[in-house]
């Protein structure tokens, strides 16, 4: 039997849904995280029947009649393929508008089974709701329950009351009889008394004791986090926290220990494999396989403290003020605080951030997003970052932080050129959205996201890493009549010389070498890669504890490995973050924008926005710290004129078109 | 909708802000400069944007029901409609008559 999980966004369908099938779909305390339909089957604990029941989570929707398309999704799903019972998730602490889609709900003639979530927010604003009483009203069964709840939660009397109603009718307790569908008014007409009749059945069941437009602390709250001067300022100190907490702080201690662990493995090998071996075979077993996957590895309890934080700040609530935040300056380029949700869920992965400017309405406004999303740093690009901060910066807080807001400011520039690029600049939308309560944040929750990402980093690095790692390997190890490169001759192997015609590109970025090339290159593949790739090219297998390595390497560092200076290190960091994410996130681009144009255009834009960035990076730096410009000055600064005057001339055609579209306009109103 | 036709709404707003300087008298009240903390009733929601109007309808912002600003910060207005707080911009304050 099939069961779909119905109701308002932020009402608590995927926190249910994972409950019930003990998947760990994506949460968060906002509305409209989850974009696209779910399936599971119910956990054996909370099914006591013999019957297979599956759920399907669907999309947030506040009415049948879609506005988002996501809220098609799930119009669609209860309209054309019936499930045998639905299960409406009423946020208990907004019945008046929650039940709107309710008795929407009630009018299909399919069974339905109210959960009467949040039930203990209820209680805790001292309100109370006759639950009998509700049933009896609604022509259905209600359960309370409490979703983010270990037990207790009532999940098993839900599940056992959807099995009993399982093949019934279902009573509609309101018609909402509609005189003439085609007819605007006539609906109007029907909504606006189908409300009515929710307000006197609420008004039957609610208790208040505070009146819902009382200022709360949360008010108060908000006025602070979101202030006009200060939003911003709180933003960068808890990013700089989370920063500060993951890479300086309590990451490096666990990944101390696990890279110990990884050597100790390195050894091992080592000695099991004896001297006899081929040098070939044992050089792509230990520097290969061994170093690179253990060198992307070693930064995986930094990548899960980081996850850990941010999944609590996204379980507080405090995200949506973010967007609220940021919808200030969006607008001014276009855009609106809805591309910030892309953003925040792009810090995790870019694949899924993409796939959530779904939610953003206007066609420009979503390709933008999706265009701009990449730029964000995900988990990916965080060893890059890691490794970059403790090898050149000390583990520095702020170079994180710094990426997080440069890619911040990228995106609002971008925004900017593109709005201009496409005439549009004259256009308005509007920006609504729900703002969810403050909650203390779930440690248990933080702890199970947390771990599904790192499931994820270490299925990755066993597989696309690990393979290109020994791909990577064994074409610096050869070369192209197949014998192995002799000593002193590197640059007759494989990798080197599909490389260098790349890496003189680059000469004017500070890092012009075939290891660096070929490291950014990989990294197209997965952002990883990079981290693994300059571990195998360089045989550095620790990239974590970086005096150990200086004892083994008698005297040098990392840094002296690779023979950066501080400017060309973050003109590398600022190029590999910035320039197209890797292909598959390129691929939920292309998916998104529907238009080979847009794609064609947005990742042109992002390999020049990253190669002038890192040329600015690179040239200032060094004439910062040296007093004088860095090597391919005048080549790349040809490029990057070339580059600006080419977007520039968009910019002015644009604005033209922006001129005829306003004087079109006028001739209109 | 597209955002074309938003951009026309738009000049329409504008014009109508020109004429309450003109004359003061006609001025319409939207929610960009009601009060906070009161209760005020929607008169009227004014948008070319249907959808919008649908939308808004189904969180229950709609004529005759009530609205309350709880704070504006910066350029957003965070309204208290049936038991939800939303963040809105001044251009949907603007759309918001009361």
């Amino acid at each position: 039997m099939k069961i779909a999980l119905a109701g308002n966004p932020n009402s608590g369908k995927t926190t249910l849904f994972n409950a019930l099938t003990g998947k760990i779909e994506h949460v968060g305390n906002w509305a409209g995280v989850t974009i696209e339909k779910k399936e599971g089957a119910v956990k054996k604990a909370l099914n006591r029947s013999d019957r297979t029941v599956t759920i399907v989570d669907l999309p947030g929707a506040y009415s049948m009649s879609p506005y988002t398309s996501e809220e098609s999704i799930t119009r669609d799903f209860v309209k054309n393929e019936k499930p045998d019972v639905i299960i409406n998730i009423v946020d208990a602490t907004n019945l008046s508008r929650s039940l709107f889609f309710t008795t929407q709900l009630l009018n299909l003639d399919i069974p339905v089974v109210i959960a009467l979530n949040k039930s203990d927010m209820t209680k805790k604003k001292k309100n109370s709701i006759e639950v009998e009483q509700l049933s009896k009203l609604l022509c259905c069964p209600v359960v309370e329950t409490i979703s983010i709840k270990e037990d207790n939660n009532g999940l098993q009397k839900l599940i056992a009351t959807a099995i009993i109603v399982d093949g019934k009718s279902q009573a509609a307790p309101y018609k909402g009889e509609v005189e003439n569908l085609t007819d605007v008014k006539s609906v109007e007409k029907s909504d606006v008394a189908r409300f009515a009749f929710i307000k006197e059945l609420v008004a039957k069941v609610e208790m208040k004791s505070v009146k819902s437009n009382a200022q709360t602390g949360q008010d108060a709250l908000d006025r602070f986090v979101a202030n006009k001067w200060l939003g911003i300022p709180i933003f960068a100190a808890v990013m700089w926290g989370v920063f500060s907490l993951s890479q300086t702080h309590v990451g490096p201690f666990f990944a101390d220990l696990l890279v110990g662990w990884i050597d100790g493995f390195y050894g091992l090998v080592e000695g099991a494999m004896g001297s006899d071996i081929s040098p070939v075979l044992s050089s792509l077993l230990l520097d290969g396989i061994i170093g690179g996957v253990g060198a992307v590895v070693g930064f995986l309890p930094l990548i899960m403290v980081l996850f850990f934080l941010l999944a609590l700040l996204e379980d507080c609530g405090y995200m949506a003020r973010v967007a609220l935040v940021m919808d200030r300056y969006f607008k001014k380029v276009g855009l609106s605080g809805k591309s910030i949700i892309p953003m925040v869920i792009g810090t995790g992965c870019a694949i899924p951030g993409v796939m959530a400017t779904r939610t953003i309405k206007n066609e420009r406004q979503r390709r933008t997003t999706a265009m701009l999303t990449p730029f964000m740093p995900c988990g990916a690009k965080l060893p890059v970052i890691a490794l970059f901060a403790g090898v050149f910066f000390n583990d520095a807080a702020w170079v994180g932080t710094t990426m997080y807001f440069l890619a911040i400011a990228i995106i609002i520039a971008g925004a900017f050129i593109i709005v201009h690029i496409t005439g549009e600049k004259n256009a308005r939308s509007f920006f609504i959205m729900e703002l969810p309560e403050y909650r203390m944040p779930s440690f248990k929750r933080a702890a199970v996201s947390m771990m599904s990402r790192a499931k994820a980093f270490i299925i990755k690095a066993g597989t696309i890493i690990l393979l290109c790692n020994a791909a990577v390997q064994l074409m610096q190890t050869f070369n192209w009549q197949f014998k192995v490169v002799a000593e002193g001759a590197e640059s007759s192997s494989i990798l080197a010389s599909i490389a260098s015609p790349f890496a003189f590109l680059l000469i004017p970025l500070g890092f012009g070498v075939w290891q660096l090339a070929a490291a950014a290159i990989t990294g197209f593949i997965a952002k990883e890669n990079v981290v693994g790739t300059l571990a195998v090219v360089y045989s550095i297998t620790n990239f974590i504890d970086t005096e150990e390595l200086a004892l083994v390497a008698g005297g040098s560092d990392v840094a002296a490995v690779m023979r950066l200076t501080s400017a060309a290190a973050l003109s590398y960091l600022v190029f590999n973050l910035f320039t197209p994410p890797c292909f598959a996130a390129i691929g939920a681009m292309n998916a998104e924008m529907e238009n080979k144009k847009w794609l064609w255009a947005g990742i042109g834009f992002q390999f020049g926005m990253g190669y002038v960035i890192s040329f600015l990076t690179y040239q200032i730096g060094t004439l910062i710290t040296t007093g004088k410009f860095g090597q391919g000055f005048i080549y790349g600064f040809i490029a990057v004129a070339l580059m600006i005057a080419y977007v520039t001339s968009l910019v002015i055609k644009g604005n033209k078109k922006a001129v005829m579209k306003l004087n079109l306009s006028v001739k209109v109103t | 909708m597209n955002a074309a036709l938003i951009g026309i709404n738009k000049r329409k707003e504008l014009l109508l802000h020109i004429d309450k300087v003109g004359e003061p008298l006609s001025m319409v009240s939207d929610l960009s400069n009601a009060d906070i903390n009161k209760e005020y009733l929607i008169k009227d929601i004014q948008s070319v944007d249907e959808e919008l109007k649908n939308f808004l309808f189904s969180l229950g912002c709609f004529k005759g029901e009530s609205i309350t600003i709880i704070s504006v910060l910066a350029e957003i207005f965070v309204i208290s409609v049936k038991d939800a707080r939303y963040s809105i911009d001044a251009d949907l304050a603007r759309a918001i008559l009361v």
